[in-house]
């Protein structure tokens, strides 16, 4: 469903990914792993097309993506949850969601959307009146992946949805997730630091460190990966030694 | 007397009013003060000026079509030359201060540009409104109803365009965080269009209705601009009913001042306003609605 081919880019003169490649298969949940400032929400940027792809190519469903707009990249049905839990503060939870379906012409479809979305996430119906600057961490991460699901995606990019979360919201955030990758048949690619919560969730996964993916494997593989560790923490050899 | 004075600052404050709030919309739209903005409410009451006067357009007709046509003039003038650096970033950014040159530059330019169409002198736009209207012991000319009917109008228009319609919420989601509005799917470029569009379009309903009361002459830009500026910093630099507000105030207080006190310095009052309300409420009053700008 996405192909990312041999993909750099950068913020200025500054070349943050060194050619990346990834697949991620249609209906199924893959996990991008890696330490803090590796990467990670650079290569979303590039693929959802707000930051200009240097070299290599990006397809989703077969078609280039790497030269279109932000706003054509999520007609298409690639939509991208931002790691900042960036809900818009001043508007309610509704319009909030209303915005996520903003590319869509289907009234009666988007109801309906909106009607699962809550389904999902009930919090988000009890409190769709309110401004979303007054909800929970949690819920506000909820309420940034039901705007996500309000395009009517075809697969959707999560950037970090349990950064700054207790554990136990995110246990009630990671159910929600693969419900939705049961429910609606969605193709998801998550990103995470939490990488055994990830890696339960996912069936493959791949760990970028410096701007390249370091290693890729089955999930259930790399999860008993001390490798997989070590990359992540960042650590030294002597220190992955110590770890065994 | 007090009230006739009364009813023409709210009807010249409405006027600020209308060019603050575009200064206000460009402000939390594309992050830049836009400086040029009295040149497009002078060439609004050009437009208006030549539509009425030399094509013989009835009055409301040429308020709609001057609106339309600056309108344009204003999203060719942001594509053209700002778009470069506003998509650099603005606020405190380089880019951002090199808009303010920027702005300031476009202003001198447009005013150059009218001084040679249409000279330095001041033009009358003769539009005949019949008898002023008494309500109560209020005269009221009719030019000034319909400043009223015509702004409060617009305004109301403009609440309703940003609160309850789908390209309302997307130019508020624009104004609030590009990068989030361009991932729900919302062609950014083409709402800073609309959004410039619209604040143009604004300014220059306030020429064309002030126009009939005060000369259309070249300087009418600057002059505005400074009145409409300290209106929106009394209500609140970036807050839409601040920026209304504002413009009441200054409209107001700048005509009672000008009546009871003296009628030779009436500019500076707007900035005696300015300074009041900056010292007991440094936000402006409705600055803490206003969106927080890097
Ligand atoms: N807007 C920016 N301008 C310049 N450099 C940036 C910018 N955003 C990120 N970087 C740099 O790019 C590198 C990768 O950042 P990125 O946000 O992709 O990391 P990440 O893998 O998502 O990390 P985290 O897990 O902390 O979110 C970092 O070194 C960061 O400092
Ligand atoms: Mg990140």
């Amino acid at each position: 469903m996405l192909e990312i081919r041999g993909v750099e880019t950068g913020y200025g003169k500054l070349k943050i990914l060194r050619g990346i490649d990834m697949k991620v298969d249609a209906k199924g949940i893959v996990a991008l792993l890696g330490g803090n400032g590796t990467g990670k929400s650079t290569l979303l940027k590039a693929i959802s097309g707000i930051l200009p792809v240097w070299s290599g190519e990006i397809l989703f469903d077969g078609e280039p993506i790497h030269a279109k707009h932000p706003h054509q990249i999520v007609r298409a049905g690639l939509v991208q949850v931002t790691q900042g839990k960036d809900s818009y503060p001043g508007m309610t939870v509704e319009e909030n969601l209303m915005l996520g379906a903003y590319a869509r012409n289907d009234k009666a479809a988007v109801r309906e959307d909106l009607d699962k979305v809550y389904a999902f996430f009930p919090i988000l119906k009890e409190r769709r009146k309110q401004l979303s600057g007054l909800l929970s961490g949690g819920q506000v991460q909820m309420l940034v992946i039901g705007r996500g699901l309000m395009a009517a995606p075809k697969m959707v990019m999560l950037d970090e949805p349990s950064a700054a979360l207790a554990p136990l919201v995110v246990l009630d955030i990671f159910k929600q997730i693969n419900r939705i990758r049961k429910e609606l048949g969605m193709t998801i690619l998550i990103v995470e630091q939490n990488v055994r919560m990830a890696l339960l969730l996912a069936s493959y996964g791949y760990v970028i460190h410096d701007g390249r993916i370091h290693i890729e494997g089955q999930a259930e593989d790399m999860i008993h990966d001390d490798k997989v560790r070590h990359a992540y923490l960042g650590g030294t050899v002597a220190e992955a030694e110590n770890v065994r | 007397m007090l009230m006739d004075f009364i009813v023409v600052g709210l009807s010249i404050g409405l006027v600020y009013g209308l060019v603050a709030l575009g200064i206000s919309l460009i402000f939390s739209g594309l992050d830049i003060v836009h400086f040029a903005h009295g040149e497009f409410f002078m060439f609004g009451a050009f437009f208006g000026l030549v539509l009425y006067g030399d094509f013989g357009i009835s009055y409301p007709i040429t308020l709609f079509l001057a609106m339309i046509i600056t309108g344009i003039m204003g999203v060719v003038i942001e594509r053209v030359f700002y778009r470069r650096l506003t998509s650099q970033g603005g606020g405190y950014t380089v880019a951002g201060m090199g808009m303010i040159i920027c702005g300031f530059g476009m202003a001198i330019i447009l005013q150059n540009v009218a001084f040679l169409i249409w000279g330095a002198e001041g033009h009358a736009m003769g539009v005949q409104f019949g008898m002023p209207i008494a309500v109560g012991d209020i005269t009221l000319p009719r030019s000034y109803l319909w400043i009223l009917i015509v702004s409060v109008g617009l305004m109301a228009a403009l609440h309703v365009l940003l609160k309850h319609t789908k390209t309302g919420l997307a130019i508020r989601a624009v104004a609030a965080d590009k990068d989030i509005a361009y991932l729900m799917g919302i062609n950014v470029p083409l709402m800073i269009s609309l959004i410039f569009g619209l604040a143009c379009g604004l300014a220059a309903v306030g020429g064309v209705l002030i126009g009939p009361i005060n000369y259309v002459q070249v300087e009418m830009g600057y002059l505005m601009l400074i009145k409409a500026f300290a209106a929106a910093v009394v209500g609140g630099f970036g807050s839409l009913p601040g920026a209304i507000l504002g413009g009441l105030l200054v409209g107001v207080f700048e005509t009672l001042c000008a009546a009871y006190i003296s009628g030779s310095h009436k500019d500076i009052y707007a900035f005696l306003l300015l300074i009041f309300v900056l010292m007991v409420r440094p936000t402006g009053l409705m600055g803490h609605l206003a969106k927080v700008k890097a």
